[in-house]
């Protein structure tokens, strides 16, 4: 299941500071190891939250992506993004 | 034999300390957690129990226990850089007691996992870090699964931290215990009911009130009877975390909060009992 590869990609993004740093610089090249498929690639690589938390990814995982600013994403445009979703 | 000196319920908001530092000790934030840490030292206690619902770090989706008991010498945290340059501290711990612990809630019928080796986030440590003198007390943390679905009934909790606390009654050591549980009642961390511009909100703040008017009336059994998992997770992605509490009031039964704060703006509180 790569949507739990993506959860696990949030992590290293806190844990690992030379993989956040390439999450910021060339998250294409980064992401490229965790296998995942065509539509989470490009949801990741564009930020998409919202399509990210529809397919299961992690919406607490996925807070780091903002926090670290990987993959063009802010804490404002994650919280629009965010936002978006139907609750 | 041991003896449970003291309870209590406390937030662990990751920017907490940070925060305190900046508005000094006497923000509310500061006065709150200072009002614990003062009963706790009063209470002398030779070790803590903590009971807290990890984010992620000690366990991860691929691994989650419901229940599971901390067994060693000690451990570190927090571990997910908490905003403002908290402290990582070397935790102390008392594996035997742990151990202990741990064999009797099995054999009672508990399905509890044991790690060692481990690690803890702000969600162990922020309390810990106000309200555990220099890091000094042994801390045995205790996690329940309170965030991922399906999380366990509040009655489960409830009646666990009762095996826990018998099974302490029963410790051949002369030892003063301390019980903590942390967390909050209403709170939405990065999901999309988060405020505008923020990262987190609090959805339900009624709900946060109606948790402090049965544990202000000593009416744990109508809490139970309401903490479902719906209702719980209505009040926010990590609104489960209020089992923490749920485990701790086992151990306060039949007796009055020394005190309760509330902080509802944050969807959390502060409550302490003196049971000695």
């Amino acid at each position: 299941m790569s949507v739990n590869a993506i959860n696990r990609l949030c992590r290293e993004v806190l844990r690992d500071h030379v993989f956040r740093a390439a999450m910021k610089d060339n998250p294409a090249k980064a992401i490229e190891p965790y296998g995942l498929t065509p539509d989470e690639r490009k949801a990741l690589l564009a930020g998409d939250v919202a399509a990210l938390h529809h397919m299961g990814v992690n919406d607490f995982m996925m807070g780091y992506l903002a926090r670290f600013g990987s993959c063009g994403l802010s804490v404002p445009l994650y919280n629009e993004r965010i936002r978006s979703v139907p609750h | 034999m041991a003896k449970i000196v003291a309870a209590y319920g406390l937030p662990h908001t990751p920017f907490y300390p940070s925060q305190v530092i900046e508005e000094g000790p006497s923000s509310p934030t500061g006065q709150m957690f200072a009002r614990a840490r003062e009963s706790l030292i009063a209470a002398k206690p030779d070790v803590i129990v903590e009971f807290d619902t990890d984010h992620y770090n000690t366990f991860f989706f691929d691994n989650f226990p419901i229940l599971a008991i901390g067994i060693d010498e000690k451990f570190k945290g927090p571990i997910d850089e908490p905003r403002g340059g908290m402290p990582v501290y070397d935790v102390p711990s008392d594996p035997k007691l742990a151990e202990y612990l741990h064999m009797h809630t099995v054999r009672a019928g508990y399905d509890v996992a044991s790690l060692r080796e481990f690690v803890a986030d702000h969600s162990l440590m922020v309390p810990l870090h106000f309200v555990n003198p220099d890091m000094k007390i042994p801390v045995i943390p205790v996690f329940i699964s309170g965030h991922l679905p399906p999380l366990p009934p509040a009655q489960r909790c409830y009646d666990f931290g009762r095996e826990i606390r018998k099974a302490l009654e029963v410790y051949p050591e002369d030892l003063r215990v301390a019980i903590i549980g942390t967390g909050s009642f209403s709170l939405e961390v990065f999901g999309p009911r988060i405020d505008p511009g923020k990262t987190d909100a609090v959805p339900d703040p009624e709900w946060g009130h109606e948790v402090c008017d049965h544990i202000d009336a000593g009416d744990i059994k109508g809490l139970i009877a309401k903490a479902t998992e719906d209702r719980m997770h209505a009040a926010g992605n990590v609104g489960g975390e209020l089992l923490n509490w749920i485990a701790m009031f086992a151990f306060t039964e039949g007796h009055k909060p020394e005190f309760l704060l509330r902080q509802m703006e944050q969807g959390h509180g502060y409550g302490g009992w003196r049971l000695d």
